[in-house]
């Protein structure tokens, strides 16, 4: 890591971490491993979004060339939303590609990245299967968020819950036994329980 | 990467991330052959450069007529920052009342960027780091000096972003004005965050505007286009008597010296 890279990481953790959104627990900062160039952020789901009070890890790398160029940030804990994949957690966020400014922070990451869980861009889209449901069919999105901040992020449980659980039994019973590809068979075909067994077919 | 014959665009992958990937990889070729700030030189590389472009060699007579040496500056997307940086500072060697008038401009951005609502934590590193290199000036009086400010990367990108800095906070603080020069129904706030504040973002008539007006520096652009005719050249602000000059060929911007 060059010196410059490390000196402002160095200083911007202090920073982050006398941030009034520590204080508030919203955001958390910490290094892997004593090593700054690997990092492990959190931030909580913002309130009324399907992620609300859900806990989400990322996984933060910072190239040779900080701050000129952008970290490279990925969500560690699943999450359904149309500018984040799925399956890899990797994200489509401006800032963190051509619109990154050396002026940024990763206070500001992780800010940008809790608005972006409550704005979401489904025109400039991640992951596509997620992006056509949320514009599709809202009410399902939405419910489909808060399950997996449920099962993924520790968010609360709510009724609507049980019927997608009982579905997932149902796919369990039929011999499918790996939960994530349940769960994400279900997501993606609108809980239709027929579509999804046939998207897990081989 | 895949060899672009075997290559099948899929609309469903996000091919953002191999973008920047084979960015870097074109930046690190370009950088591992082309200093930031090369040294002074007269125009036989110009000749060799544009030997076989018909369309050129006409403006580059009227280069060497005007001019006497030129100093090539590397071709990041950065150039014509780094270029009036560079050759403003390399200006301020022999002009100690200039140097005070802008040590003073310099000295005042900093809270008046704040007060437009830059991060403070990160504009107070960049202005430190930017003052320390202007100060510079004063106690060594070397071009060596500044040379070496120029060249070391990590502090010739700091006094880069801090240049961008200023365009970017002179075009939000006069936003009406300079609005109506914006295409694509963009405001300033998203013109400053995709066209002036981010690193490699080449630069336009308004970035140089904005520059010569907020710090008051002239400077003369000579255009070295495609068209017919003369090379042409404008001062920024008009009517004044500019203390840098530089040589715009397209995409590109290196410094130009009379003597």
């Amino acid at each position: 890591m060059s010196n410059i890279a490390l000196t402002r990481i160095q200083r911007e953790f202090k920073e982050v971490i006398k941030s009034d959104e520590v204080k508030n627990c919203q955001i958390k900062l910490e290094p892997f491993e004593d090593n700054f160039t690997h990092l492990k952020g959190e931030i909580i789901g913002p309130p009324d979004t399907p992620y609300q009070g859900g806990k989400y890890t990322l996984d933060i790398v910072i190239p040779e060339t900080y701050p000129f160029n952008p970290p490279k940030v990925k969500f560690l804990t699943k999450i359904w939303h149309p500018n984040i994949s799925s399956q890899t957690g990797a994200i489509c966020l401006d800032i963190l590609k051509d619109q990154w400014a050396a002026a940024m922070t990763l206070r500001t990451v992780l800010l940008s990245l809790q608005a972006l869980m409550s704005a979401a861009e489904p025109d400039d889209p991640q992951d596509a299967v997620v992006a056509t449901q949320f514009k599709q069919h809202p009410e399902i999105f939405r419910s489909t968020a808060s399950f997996w901040a449920y099962v993924y992020a520790e968010a609360p449980r709510n009724e609507k819950m049980k019927e997608y659980e009982e579905k997932l039994k149902q796919l369990q019973e039929m011999g499918f036994h790996e939960k994530n590809s349940r769960i994400t068979a279900l997501s993606s075909k609108n809980w239709d329980l027929q579509a999804a067994m046939e998207f897990l077919l081989p | 990467m895949e060899k672009a014959a075997d290559f099948h665009y899929n609309a469903e992958q996000n091919y953002d991330e191999e973008t920047i990937i084979q960015q870097r990889e074109i930046e690190k070729e370009i950088a591992g052959c082309q200093d930031l700030v090369g040294p002074k030189e007269d125009f036989t590389t110009l000749d060799r450069e544009f030997e076989h472009d018909v369309a050129f060699l006409k403006k580059i007579q009227d280069v060497k007529q005007r001019y006497r040496r030129f100093r090539r500056i590397r071709a990041d997307g950065n150039c014509f920052f780094r270029a009036f940086g560079f050759a403003y500072f390399e200006s301020l060697l022999k002009n100690p009342d200039e140097f005070k008038r802008f040590q003073d401009i310099a000295l005042k951005s900093k809270d008046e960027l704040i007060t437009l609502g830059f991060p403070q934590f990160t504009l107070e590193d960049f202005h430190e780091t930017f003052m320390q290199e202007l100060n510079k000036i004063e106690t060594n009086k070397s071009i060596e000096g500044v040379l070496q400010t120029f060249n070391d990367c990590g502090t010739s990108d700091y006094i880069v972003v801090y240049l961008r800095l200023i365009v970017s906070g002179f075009l939000q603080k006069n936003e009406d004005f300079y609005q109506s020069f914006l295409d694509g129904g963009r405001t300033m706030r998203e013109f400053c965050n995709q066209e002036v504040e981010p690193m490699g973002r080449e630069s336009d008539h308004i970035h140089i505007i904005a520059l010569s007006q907020a710090t008051g520096i002239c400077v003369q652009v000579d255009y070295m286009d495609r068209g017919d005719g003369n090379l042409i050249s404008h001062v920024f602000p008009e009517d004044s008597s500019p203390s840098i000059y530089l040589l715009y060929k397209p995409g590109h911007y290196d410094i130009l010296y009379k003597e």
